[in-house]
């Protein structure tokens, strides 16, 4: 199977738990996302499996006392709830071994419990047809204290661990109320808008994060030839009020499923077989508050996946049924089969994903928000980059959102050593909100222009290198001399002058000493070379520089003009010397002679002797 | 006050002595002639006294070769373009005539006439007939001697009418291209448009980029994009403009509603896209900046006041499918950078028309990359229309005569009697000239002055100390 034909697969080793039978009941929680394999109503034991594989499984017998409809540990593991009845629950103390003894918490009379939470360790919300109640685990009272009661009628919840929110469902699921849990305390949001006479049903509905925010996805059913579109309500507004903001096109209708992976929306179809990926924030059309979006690539299907079986006489692969009906899924990223025992996470394969997305741009804008983003983004520019024909303008634009977010994270830095006098070296790039990564330029220089280095490539490695440095001015980032030392060199192997001296000329290559002797060093093959490193030097002030340049040319006046305190006599002397212009000679030696500060040197310094004697060598005859 | 004349072309011809050696094939070794209503014996009279004269200094062996004849009614100038092939232009010395006691005289100018500044023009005519037809020498070897002589009789009868003469100045010798000051970014988008168009067309071997009279970028060696240059910015681009005063190129828009938007157009290739069968006259020219001569295509597409040049090989066949491709490729990526650097342009108005009356004028120019300014010229037609006098521009082109290595910095300064001062410097290949007007003024003063306008103008590059 090429690369290119999944972009998702299952992880290798899944979580292997009993089935579920006539004897076992399986329950997961997503709390604490733990298996329970129930046996016989817990006579014959309870197998708890946790997602983290160093985790022993948990087991313990309990008495039997009717079927079990949830099952449930505190989130420290320490308290074990189990909801057997519609008007109670019950709850053991748990020391890592065994059950203590059993005591319960009904509800309040005539009303049927739905379901129950753990919003903190030691606080548990029923939830009935009626409303809310949250109470207070008192473990060592073996007993309960209420805390608040919310009142409001529903059918039905979808649960958030991660942001201890819950959704109430009523009027068959066209009404839709948020609460949150706060410690001790249980409160309503504001509604979420509903569309008249659309019904969700609870497996439509899903909670999640996205980018930071807590956010309701929910699968709309069109009628007629129209798709499914999920529509997603962040909880953005004032008072974290949900407002609708995104709506996601999916093109199909039928029964979906949804995960999110690393910000990332995935959307299973099951009949196709296939799942779509969206990313809110791409850029989508937009009627001004709703924005809307198609998927970022090609619906694809997960990547075959297979089991080891125990055989008779070795382990033998079995492959696995890809978006079976038994399969049900848990946010953020679980996809658990009941039937074969087996628990996965979803892999996101970013590299195959980029190489369905055939706009670099887009492609670009998505790994900059992906945590593992970096290096798949070097790598696709690179490849892009080495294919035939580079797309330069999209290359450039890849490049400008890069140094979009590089520059936001220059600016914080700046701030921050600005702000402390004490500093602290930021060398570690913050995880910036939102999960963006930052790409600075000795990566970009590391992982793709010193990769550019074959012969064949070097009119690349040329383009490209022009493209980024034209990105960062557009975002006034000062680009790095070891980038303008390639550019010399790059134009210098590719005998560009022409080119070198037009880039310099418009100031596009920041100076330096190095390039300077970089330039000076090309007056042999460039003749224009020594003039450009001279421009480069006195841009620099080097008047040093420029002084044993003059002195090399020849140009010994000139030199004398440009060194203030002429302290260096024998320097020039000897230059002029050199020279074998007797004029020249004669005029460097008798400035010295009659300027009374540098005529007292003769006196000082012997050295300078030699030059008189020179001097009345040539002078003497005439 | 009597007649004027002022200086204008007598004759202009060019020969090859080895064509004709025998006595009565004189004839045979003229190759062009001007004016043509020279009557034959003449023509061979006056060709063969610039080979007799050729001749006799040669035996002289002097290590220059002669490139003038002063005589006092006329100027030869002789320039060797190739070797054995030899181009003589002929120019009438300008004349006054002054009435004393009654009796007129003409009194012939000898020094109005500059050997250097008209040896500029001669090279000139030479290189740009080269620019379309290669050397004598390779029309000679590959199409003989007559196609060379219909080509020079086709080229220079044309290209003789447009020479101004009268105005030719210190900018012949130089022959330098104006460069746009753009800032580094807008500089950087040009590239890139560039870099993108010879990844996407990678026919396109070279490139040049310019906006109105004025060039940004260049792939070409600048001895050849000098050549062009000039062609590009006397001939070419005003001959197209007028077109296009005249509505030439508006017939296109009015079909459509929506192709107004579209501003590009070829200059040299079809003129319009839509109904084009043909691609067009596409000129060919040589480059000599290699080992050897190669040839080109030259396309030019234009969008507002921007030109961009293509080379492409001349192996290649172009098609009208290039043309269309090309065109709605790259409009609109031009549309926009040109609009950048429009705007780029319009906050840095600098015309030499709005610096005071009496501020110093000068003149820069930069071996290497040919580049010049000049506050001097307030156009670039050679037109005269000069911010200096006649005398003033005449003790420039001196001074550059005079300055034989520009890689010493030297300093000349001259003083007018009517109070103007002309110095010029050079240094580190470069040459500046300034003049100034200034009545009793020290050499001190004016070095103070000339000190402060190397400062403001000469930012940023190595230019000798003061």
């Amino acid at each position: 199977m090429a690369a290119s034909d999944y972009y998702l697969e299952l992880t290798a080793n899944p979580l292997r738990f009993e089935a579920g039978n006539q004897l076992t009941n399986v329950f997961f929680d997503d709390s604490n996302k733990q298996v329970f394999s129930v046996r016989s109503g817990g006579v014959m034991g309870v197998v708890v499996k946790g997602l983290n594989e160093l985790d022993k499984p948990l087991n313990f017998r309990m008495e039997d006392r009717g079927p079990v409809l949830s099952i449930k540990f505190s989130l420290d593991l320490k308290i074990l709830a189990v909801h057997r009845t519609n008007s109670s629950v019950e709850f053991m103390n748990f020391n890592g071994v065994s059950l203590e003894e059993e005591y319960s918490q009904s509800c309040k009379k005539n009303h049927k419990i739905l379901g129950f939470v753990w919003t903190l360790e030691n606080e548990v919300a029923f939830i009935t047809d009626h409303g809310v109640e949250l109470y207070k685990v008192i473990s060592d009272k073996k007993s309960l204290k209420q805390l608040k009661t919310l009142s409001h009628s529903l059918q039905w919840f979808v649960w958030c661990p991660v942001n201890k929110i819950a959704l109430l469902a009523s009027a068959h699921g066209s009404q839709l109320q948020p609460i949150y849990f706060k410690t001790g305390t249980v409160g309503k949001l504001s509604r979420v808008e509903s569309m008249p006479c659309k019904m969700a049903l609870e497996r439509d509905i899903t909670l999640g994060t996205l980018y930071g925010t807590p956010a309701f996805l929910i699968l709309r059913h069109q009628s007629g030839p129209q798709t499914a579109e999920v529509h997603i309500h962040e909880l953005s507004g004032p008072g974290q009020a949900p407002v609708k903001t995104h709506i996601l096109k999916l093109g199909m209708s039928g029964r979906f499923a949804i995960n999110i992976v690393d910000n990332l929306i995935l959307v299973h179809h099951q009949a196709s077989r296939s799942s779509q990926i969206f990313d809110i924030a791409l850029p989508g059309e937009s009627d001004g508050i709703v924005k809307y979006h198609t998927a970022v690539g090609p619906a694809k299907s997960f990547k075959p996946a297979s089991l080891t079986v125990p055989g008779l006489d070795d382990n033998q692969m079995q492959p696995c049924e890809l978006y079976s009906p038994n399969w049900v899924v848990f946010q953020p990223n679980i996809v658990i089969d009941a039937k074969l025992g087996c628990l996965w996470h979803i892999n996101l394969c970013l590299p195959n994903l980029c190489s369905v997305i055939s706009d670099l741009v887009t492609c670009t804008r998505l790994l900059l928000r992906r945590s593992e983003g970096k290096i798949v983004l070097l790598n696709v520019l690179l490849m892009r980059i080495r294919q035939k024909e580079p797309p330069l303008e999209k290359i450039r634009e890849a490049f400008n959102y890069i140094n979009r977010e590089y520059r936001t994270w220059l600016e914080i830095v700046l701030q921050n050593q600005t702000a402390s006098p004490a500093h602290d070296p930021i060398r570690s790039k913050p995880i910036a909100n939102g999960n963006i990564i930052i790409v600075d330029q000795i990566e970009i220089f590391n992982e793709i222009f010193l990769k550019l280095d074959e012969e064949s490539e070097i009119n690349k490695l040329e383009w490209v290198l022009i493209a980024y440095l034209t990105s960062l001015f557009e975002y006034d980032i000062k680009a790095l001399q070891n980038m303008n030392e390639l550019l010399v060199t790059t134009l210098v192997r590719r005998q560009k002058f022409t080119s070198l001296q037009q880039l310099l000329q418009y100031g596009v290559i920041a100076d330096s000493k190095t390039l300077a002797c970089i330039l000076l060093s090309l007056g042999n093959i460039y003749e224009a070379g020594t003039q450009l490193a001279l421009d480069m030097l006195s841009r620099l002030n080097a008047e040093e520089e420029i002084q044993e340049i003059l002195l090399s040319q020849g140009q010994i006046l000139t030199a004398m003009k440009l060194s203030p305190d002429k302290k260096n006599l024998r320097k020039f002397l000897q230059a002029a010397q050199d020279s074998n212009d007797e004029q020249i000679f004669h005029t460097v030696l008798y400035y010295f002679k009659n300027h009374p500060t540098h005529n007292a040197a003769f006196k000082r310094d012997s050295r300078l002797d030699g030059f008189i004697h020179y001097y009345n060598s040539l002078f003497q005859d005439k | 006050m009597g007649d004027e004349t002022t200086t204008s072309l007598r004759n202009f011809f060019i020969f090859n002595p080895t064509l004709g050696t025998k006595e009565g094939e004189e004839l045979k070794k003229i190759l062009y002639y001007h004016p043509v209503t020279d009557h034959v014996d003449v023509q061979i009279k006056n060709v063969g006294l610039v080979e007799g004269i050729i001749n006799f200094t040669g035996t002289f062996g002097v290590s220059s070769d002669i490139t003038s004849l002063h005589t006092q009614k006329t100027r030869q100038i002789f320039l060797e373009a190739e070797k054995n092939f030899w181009m003589v232009m002929i120019l009438n010395v300008p004349m006054t005539t002054k009435v004393k006691d009654g009796v007129s005289s003409p009194e012939y100018l000898e020094g109005a006439i500059q050997d250097k500044v008209y040896q500029s023009v001669l090279r000139q005519a030479y290189f740009i007939y080269r620019l379309f037809w290669n050397t004598f020498q390779n029309t000679t070897n590959k199409d003989g001697v007559d196609a060379l002589k219909t080509r020079l009789e086709i080229f220079y009868s044309a290209y003789l009418k447009s020479l101004k003469l009268a105005h030719a100045d210190i900018l012949n010798i130089f022959s330098g291209i104006q460069y746009l000051p753009l800032d580094k970014l807008t500089f950087l988008k040009v590239q890139c448009l560039i870099n993108g168009l010879e990844c996407d067309y990678p026919q396109v071997t070279h490139t040049a980029f310019l906006y109105n009279d004025h060039l940004i970028w260049s792939s070409v060696e600048p001895s050849d994009m000098q050549v062009l240059y000039h062609y590009l910015i006397s001939t070419l681009l005003p001959a197209n403009l007028e077109v296009e005063l005249q509505g030439g190129s508006m017939q296109r828009h009015s079909t459509s509603p929506f192709s107004a938007l579209r501003h590009g157009r070829f200059v040299t290739g079809p003129s319009n896209l839509k109904n084009a069968k043909t691609t067009g006259k596409v000129p060919r020219i040589y480059t000599f900046s290699g080992p050897t001569a190669s040839c080109y295509h030259l396309i030019v597409y234009r969008v507002l006041s921007a030109s961009l040049c293509l080379f492409v090989k001349a192996e290649k066949e172009l098609d009208i499918d290039f043309f269309r491709k090309f065109d709605s490729y790259i409009s609109p990526k031009l549309t926009s950078l040109v609009s950048d650097i429009a705007e780029y342009c319009s906050k840095q108005v600098s015309s030499p028309s709005n610096v005071p009356e009496n501020a110093p004028k000068f003149i820069y120019f930069n071996k290497f990359n040919l580049a010049y300014k000049s506050t001097v010229h307030l156009d670039n037609k050679q037109s005269g229309n000069v911010t200096i006098s006649d005398e003033q521009l005449k003790i420039i082109a001196d001074l550059n005569t005079n300055g034989s290595s520009i890689e010493d910095s030297t300093e000349t300064v001259v003083k007018t009697l009517n109070d103007y001062w002309v110095v010029a410097k050079t240094s580190n290949y470069r040459e500046f000239y300034i003049v100034e007007q200034q009545r009793n003024a020290h050499l001190i003063d004016i070095s103070k002055d000339i000190k402060t306008i190397c400062e403001t103008e000469l930012k940023g590059i190595f230019f000798q100390p003061i």
